[in-house]
């Protein structure tokens, strides 16, 4: 656990020597599943045969650190782009047409023929409510999703409220045993930092795995409580990732995770998890070290081409190894900000606001960017920053209402209008 | 030992030790809880040489900005100040001190590691510490006025043009009289206006900046001033957080979050009245309200009502196997704090500024038990951390040893839970220890050869330690 070498270090004030930035943000920002709201009972009674969820696994891929959505969905046409970024600029003769002014960024190519085929699509001049360039505090608010209320629950709970509980596996945090901000509350989620991991430390055989779980069991027989109902929860989770993980997964139709990618490994567990019909409904993915302030590189090398390329293949082996099922997941990139357009003098780009939300999933709009240009003229910014014409919550509110068979979104968003932005299509 | 006296080592301390039993015995309840409400007095060698290892806590605010001025904005006094929180919570001799600066920074909290306070977040625990066992009213115009708190709830970036309200908020919702006691927006407005002027200068130092103030009458629930001028505007913050923190609310609140800390998730009103009325008549000192609160017959039925957190458990889990420090260096410490950290309850991290809560609804998860038990099993085995020092395992075997495996069983249970196994857990246990080789039951004698004392020791103390037994305080 070490800042990536891939990473220069973040100037910013909240840099963190020596421990992981991601981790600590993640450890300061939420926790080991717990709910910030002091006196909420949360119930770990799953029913015997949990409500059948039948909307999309909306799959909440967080790209922590500050995603740079304009050298990602790349405003080419805006003659503002690469007066603003005369180095870190990606020219137009190397992108991927993506229609108007915009072209995706080279590394983006394994997500091509989604593109084309209208299942990978994005939103641009995304912004937030409250804007600030903390990551910490913009996490927290992105997450919490209540501008202007004093709720301290985050926005996939408050989803969850609305629904009939369902499985253990409901909601769950994949690639990392610390649950997001957005899950915080009283509903529970589970954290799996992977499938394989989430196993009794000492059961290194399907004879010490029984004989863990007939012990704890026995141990934590007796009432229902505060101990002895997640144990139980517990303990079936780990009787599936077991079975699970007895068997060698294979992923489908050829499909090829890139190697040694956490976010690989992450969204394989995902499609493990969606075709062995645990009874997912949220999955949240974290991707981190999108803190470019340095050496961000160009369109064929560098830290963001690297990553680009990364969740490109990841993405791409994910929808592969789905098949038939990515018909009825939704992907959706969120980023606490953007980056400033400006590049700075070392290669990189500050803390900015407006952003590019990226969507991939069968009921995806996609072939097009979404939302309104605000432009990259100065007038234009906000600060220095690309402004933030669609409130991000109105995507997010389009996926739960149309994808994933929200009704009112009042308990959700509350106070949230707008117009619906048309990133997907009914299910 | 008697219940009373174990229930109040188990919820006064991070967790019970053989020393510490020994010690309440011989002192008895009372004089052992006035010895800890007196941390001055308590001698804590191993605590202090180990802070040692941990020297940049111990720096002010203009000598970390001093060292780090190469590289400024470094977060290793913050880390190392959160491994310094573990180590004095696992081997400080002062426990219920420990506790309540635990208590309080949760109370006032300010995230270390964050961004903004990379510089002043050791400085501001000083004051935690400072005022942990003193009066409140004390903590809360010292705290307040922080570069840190300033720093993190904005407020250093307030003006008299555009007051920044969030600590205004704060210092209302969550520091003093609660989200219910009856303000409304204008109060927080005021609650802001009033703070203009206070927050830290290019020194990294806490300064109140008469420019800034906003200058005009104010009223704050029962609390107005005419605040006619910026350069009274600091008095006047001074005795709007005192009037704050002699409110009634706060007082119900302050007893309240003791309670919930102390005695149950959902305490009974009247303990809560009547430790608001002992704090409002000892003019916001917590001592008296401690010594109520841990004589209380609520208090003394309490046993079973509060969950162990994360954090908790882990230092529970060390100081009950005897662990001590690295002999030099302080890896295993590192270790537990990631282990720790994994687990989302590094000490001071909690994000929001209301503190980690403090109620089992809110830590009860499937992942959470099975990280804990996976921890209990690794630190037992010393497999993780590895380097921490201490006793072997062998040396929990009662002496002379137990002539079967229930009485092996009921001995590590009483040595490690303070109470005895259970019929069932006991058999759990035995049916764990049996294999295609030998069937194990409570009555099976219990041999040097047997796999309970040798290979399989550090799994059955594992499975003690996963029972709720352990998870509770």
């Amino acid at each position: 656990m070490s800042i990536p070498s891939s990473a220069a270090p973040c100037l910013c004030p909240d840099a963190s020597q020596g421990l992981s930035r991601r981790t600590l943000l993640r450890g300061a920002a939420a926790t080991g599943a717990l709910a910030a709201v002091e006196g909420v009972g949360a119930q770990y009674a799953f029913a015997a045969s949990p409500a059948t969820y039948t909307g999309d696994v909306l799959v909440v891929l967080s790209l922590r650190g500050g995603f740079d959505g304009l050298n990602a969905v790349v405003p080419i046409g805006d003659p503002g782009y690469l007066a603003n970024r005369p180095t870190i600029g990606i020219a137009e003769r190397a992108l991927l047409p993506a229609g108007g002014i915009f072209g995706l960024h080279p590394a983006l190519n394994p997500l091509k023929k989604y593109w084309e085929a209208g299942t990978f699509g994005a939103v641009h001049a995304v912004g937030q409510d409250s804007p600030t360039r903390s990551h910490f505090q913009a996490m927290q608010e992105l997450e919490r999703a209540a501008p202007g209320s004093s709720l301290r629950t985050g926005w996939l709970d408050r989803t969850l409220g609305t629904r009939a509980r369902g499985s253990i596996f409901q909601a769950s945090q994949v690639g990392s045993t610390q649950v997001p901000p957005a899950l915080a509350g009283p509903n529970p989620e589970l954290a799996l930092g992977s499938v394989d991991s989430f196993e009794i430390s000492g059961a290194w055989d399907a004879t010490e795995h029984k004989r863990w779980t007939r012990a704890l069991t026995a141990m934590h027989s007796g009432a229902a409580g505060p101990v002895t109902t997640p144990a139980r929860a517990a303990l079936a989770a780990t009787a599936t990732t077991a079975a699970l993980a007895a068997a060698t997964y294979q992923p489908a139709n050829g499909a090829a995770y890139p190697e040694n990618s956490a976010l690989g490994k992450a969204l394989r567990d995902v499609a493990r998890l969606v075709k062995a019909d645990v009874g997912l409904q949220v999955a949240c993915v974290d991707e981190g070290d999108w803190d470019m302030h340095a050496g961000m590189g160009t369109a064929d090398e560098g830290w963001m081409h690297d990553h680009l390329t990364d969740l490109a293949q990841s993405l791409d082996a994910f929808a592969t190894d789905l098949g038939s099922r990515f018909a009825r997941v939704t992907v959706v990139t969120l980023s606490e900000f953007g980056r400033r357009v400006g590049e700075n003098g070392s290669g990189g780009v500050d803390h900015g606001h407006g952003n590019a939300v990226l969507l991939l999933g069968g009921g995806v709009n996609g072939g097009r960017v979404h939302g309104t240009w605000p432009g990259l003229s100065d007038p234009d910014l906000v600060d220095g920053d690309l402004a933030g014409t669609t409130d991000y919550r109105l995507i997010l509110g389009e996926i739960l209402q149309k994808r994933c068979g929200a009704g009112s979104l009042a308990q959700i968003f509350p106070g949230l209008s707008g117009p619906e932005p048309g990133v997907v299509k009914a299910a | 030992m008697d219940a009373q006296t174990l229930l109040l080592l188990r919820r006064a301390t991070y967790g019970p030790t053989p020393a510490l039993l020994a010690e309440a015995q011989k002192l008895g309840r009372r004089a052992w809880l006035e010895r800890q409400l007196a941390p001055h007095t308590i001698r804590d060698a191993l605590a202090e040489a180990t802070l040692k290892r941990f020297p940049r806590v111990g720096w002010s605010i203009s000598r970390v900005r001093e060292e780090y001025a190469a590289d400024f904005g470094s977060w290793d006094v913050m880390v190392e100040l959160t491994r310094a929180t573990i180590v004095r919570a696992v081997w400080s001799e002062r426990q219920l001190f420990e506790l309540m600066v635990e208590f309080w920074s949760n109370h006032l909290n300010v995230t270390c590691p964050s961004g903004d306070v990379w510089d002043s977040r050791a400085d501001y625990d000083r004051v935690i510490r400072a005022h942990a066992l003193g009066r409140f009213a004390d903590l809360l115009v010292a705290a307040s006025l922080h570069p840190a708190m300033q720093a993190y709830l904005d407020n250093q970036s307030s003006t008299k043009d555009h007051p920044n309200e969030n600590q205004g908020r704060e210092l209302l919702e969550l520091h003093t009289v609660g989200v219910d006691a009856g303000y409304d927006e204008s109060d927080v407005r005021d609650s802001a206006r009033i703070l203009t002027g206070f927050g830290t200068d290019g020194s990294g130092e806490a300064t109140y900046r008469t420019a800034r103030h906003w200058v005009g009458p104010v009223r704050v629930l029962g609390f107005h001033d005419t605040n006619d001028s910026a350069a009274g505007g600091k008095e006047v913050a001074v005795r709007y957080l005192e009037y704050l923190a002699r409110h009634e609310s706060t007082a119900r609140q302050i007893a309240t979050k003791l309670c919930r800390r102390f005695v149950a998730d959902e305490p009974s009103s009247s303990l809560i009245s009547r430790l608001a009325a002992t704090y409002l008549a000892h003019d916001t000192a917590v001592v008296p309200v401690l010594r109520e609160l841990f004589s209380s017959k609520e208090f003394n039925a309490s046993t079973g009502q509060k969950l162990r957190r994360p954090y908790e458990d882990m230092v529970a889990t060390v100081r009950v196997l005897g662990l001590k420090p690295d002999t030099s260096g302080t890896e295993g410490i590192e270790n537990l704090h990631w282990m720790i950290l994994d687990m989302g309850h590094s000490p001071l991290s909690w994000g929001p500024p209301n503190g980690y809560p403090d109620v089992a609804s809110a830590w009860q998860s499937p992942a959470g038990t099975l990280l804990r038990w996976n921890a209990h099993l690794n630190i037992a085995a010393r497999w993780w951390p590895s380097t921490l020092t201490g006793p072997a395992l062998a040396t929990m075997i009662p002496k002379p040893r137990p002539s079967n495996h229930g009485s092996l069983i009921d001995g590590l249970s009483e040595r490690l839970l303070q109470q005895r196994a259970t019929k069932a857990q006991q058999v759990a246990i035995c049916e764990f220890l049996s294999d295609e080789n030998a069937t194990v039951k409570p009555s099976t004698p219990i041999t040097k050869d047997s796999p309970a004392i040798g290979w399989r020791l550090p799994f059955v103390v594992s499975l003690l330690l996963d029972t709720p037994a352990f998870a509770l305080r």
